[in-house]
């Protein structure tokens, strides 16, 4: 059943779908600037999403490397390029002994050879020394049925292959026990095991594999740090950096940094044409209301002869305008994060950043964001044009034709 | 009953001040039917803003059952407009974007607690003959038929008065004939008419005529009038000034 009256957003909508050609130019518009904005802002997000994921799931406050290696460190946390690398073991007991040191882990990294069954490509293996370790064994207390026994591997969750089933890493067959969840950094591409199978599959290989690996003795690859809840890892890190040379010291802001780095010319690209598509955009909405306003004069004439106060004029005008506008912001919003959660790892992998969908949060705190541009774009654009045309004389405009 | 005491209207141009309206007196009573007859720019249609509350005067005083629309605040004259005046212009003036239907309802808008319903809306459109075409857009309908809708419109809210500028204008002779029966029937049901036009012809419609010269209102059209003028006894008296 109808409403006995017609209603304000009766109006509205119809002058909205009955204006099709210039009202859809005006959305692609605001869709444009929503859609760059907005991926900007999803990019960011995601990146520091899954640093944020990466970095509590490796749980060290600062993580030692071989000063000459560092670059491959950050490689390996970051994006899971695998390297083999190593230091004196003598580092780990002397970093035990720092004050500030809570717990310290030490950890060698080797990269497997390529086509091996379980990749296409070679993987990171980490592996850790149970006794001091706090990445995986964080994860396993999370897992209560799971445990690191002889043989057996954890999994990132970019690695092919079921819980249950081996794998074989220089000929050595490993048994997969658990998969982690994403973290959309290195650990998504990396494979746990304990020291001394590494040191086994190590003696194996020679026999075994295609190429011999080499773990040398009382060799570490890195040392994950964990901090007392009273010092600052800064001080710490410097404690480190300055008591054993040689090594070089990397805090997750220091990562994040990194990846602020990496990601700097993407988002000054993706800002820059924001603003670009703004700073174009708002005198040509605007020129778009102002035409639309004169167009519509005598319409609006009419209703204020019909007994429309300027606000309801106004307040229609503002409407349609801010309508248009937020239809705009959400197809805008809406196409981006279609593309970009479809394209996610593709693009994670063109600009080299760790990168995870964020949260449904921050996609919607981003959207909202968006939209309130959006919104306010299209506030300034019609806000002039609709008090001009609420303030016109009426009756001139009527005498001067046809609607 | 409107009252309107020694009004005028004038506006300043870059060179000089020119007086659209001169010190008008007019007195009309519920019911009546005035015609008031003038070339272009005699100022007839800025009377009629002035009776609307669209056009302010500069001078004098115009009174709606006893209240000075000239006081009011512009929202005001806005719920006044929307309550008692029914307006239907040359120019048909409908709403493209809407039907007919809703371009009728459309004055509901800004009198949502007065009588436009629309089941009224449907009934005025049967009245003005176009029940039909209730779904059709304005591009589609004719200036007749738009000229009808405008009509309605102007009657949705049951006004105490329906000012007309020029409401067949652009009509031909039998359109023109349809409306101003209409106007007749409507007048017939108590509903005060202002028509302002430039067509001699249609003062026999009228309880009383009045012509519109340089600003002034005379009693007596034809002495300004170039053409030959078919005047019949009106439908009332004439009353006068």
């Amino acid at each position: 059943m109808s409403s006995p009256h017609l209603h304000f957003f009766q109006i509205l909508i119809r002058n909205i779908t009955n204006r099709p050609y210039r009202n859809i130019a005006t959305i692609l518009a605001f869709a444009i600037i929503a859609a760059t904005l907005f991926s900007a802002q999803f990019m960011i997000g995601g990146a520091q999403q899954s640093l944020d994921a990466g970095i509590s799931r490796m749980g060290a406050d600062i993580l030692v490397v071989p000063e000459e290696y560092s670059s491959a460190a950050q490689t390996v946390i970051l994006m899971g390029e695998p390297t083999t690398f190593f230091f004196r073991d003598s580092g780990f007991e002397q970093i035990s002994q720092i004050p500030g040191v809570a717990k310290a882990s030490p950890q060698i990294y080797v990269a497997t050879l390529s086509g091996q069954a379980c990749c296409s490509a070679p993987v990171q293996i980490i592996a850790i020394d149970p006794l001091h370790d706090f990445t995986v064994s964080a994860w396993l207390k999370e897992n209560p049925g799971v445990t690191l026994g002889k043989n057996n591997i954890i999994v990132g969750s970019q690695i092919f292959g079921d819980i249950g089933t081996d794998l074989l890493f220089y000929g050595h067959t490993f048994h997969i026990v658990g998969r982690l969840e994403r973290t959309g950094m290195g650990i998504d591409c990396s494979v746990f095991t304990r020291i001394e199978d590494a040191y086994v599959m190590a003696d194996e290989s020679g026999v075994k594999a295609v190429q011999k690996l080499t773990i040398p003795k009382g060799m570490v690859s890195a040392v994950l740090v964990k901090v007392d809840p009273a010092a600052s890892p800064f001080v710490v890190a410097s404690e480190i950096s300055r008591q054993i040379p040689g090594t070089k010291t990397m805090t997750p802001n220091g990562l994040l940094n990194a990846v602020s780095g990496q990601l700097g010319a993407i988002t000054s690209l993706l800002y820059g044409s924001t603003l670009a598509v703004m700073v174009i955009s708002i005198p040509l909405l605007g020129f778009i209301s102002a035409m639309v306003a004169h167009e519509r004069r005598r319409e609006v004439a009419i209703l204020r002869a019909l007994g429309a106060k300027k606000t309801y004029v106004m307040w229609l005008m503002l409407a349609e305008s801010l309508s248009i506008a937020i239809i705009g912001g959400l197809t805008g919003i809406g196409a981006a994060t279609v593309i970009l959660v479809g394209f996610q790892d593709f693009i994670a992998i063109s600009l080299k950043i760790p990168f995870i969908t964020p949260s449904l949060l921050t996609i919607l705190v981003d959207g909202c964001s968006t939209l309130f541009l959006c919104i306010g774009i299209g506030g300034i654009a019609s806000l002039y044009p609709a008090i001009l045309i609420a303030r016109s004389e009426p009756y001139e405009t009527i005498r001067k034709g046809e609607l | 009953m409107i009252e309107i005491i020694g009004v005028t209207k004038s506006f300043s141009t870059t060179s000089s001040e020119v007086v659209a309206v001169n010190d008008v007196y007019l007195e009309v009573k519920p019911g009546e039917y005035i015609l008031i007859l003038g070339r272009s720019g005699s100022g007839k249609s800025t009377l009629l803003g002035m009776l609307s509350g669209l056009i302010r005067p500069t001078a004098g005083t115009i009174r709606m059952n006893g209240m000075d629309i000239g006081n009011l605040s512009d929202d005001k004259i806005s719920e006044l407009r929307a309550k008692e005046i029914g307006f239907v212009f040359q120019f048909s003036g409908l709403i493209p974007t809407i039907t007919a239907l809703e371009n009728v309802l459309l004055p509901t808008l800004f009198c949502p607690d007065g009588p436009g319903s629309r089941s009224r809306a449907v009934e005025l459109l049967k009245k003005v003959g176009l029940s039909e075409r209730a779904d059709a857009y304005p591009r589609t309908l004719s200036s007749g038929e738009m000229k009808r809708v405008a009509i309605a419109r102007a009657l949705i809210n049951r006004p105490s008065l329906l000012i007309a500028d020029e409401p067949t204008g652009d009509l031909d002779v039998d359109t023109e004939i349809e409306i101003m029966e209409l106007f007749k029937d409507l007048n017939r049901e108590g509903t005060t008419i202002i028509m302002v036009t430039h067509n001699p012809d249609l003062a026999p419609y009228a309880s009383r005529t009045f012509g519109m010269d340089h600003g002034k209102l005379v009693k007596n059209p034809e002495s300004f009038c170039s053409r030959t003028w078919r005047l019949e006894p009106s439908v009332h008296s004439d009353k006068g000034i």
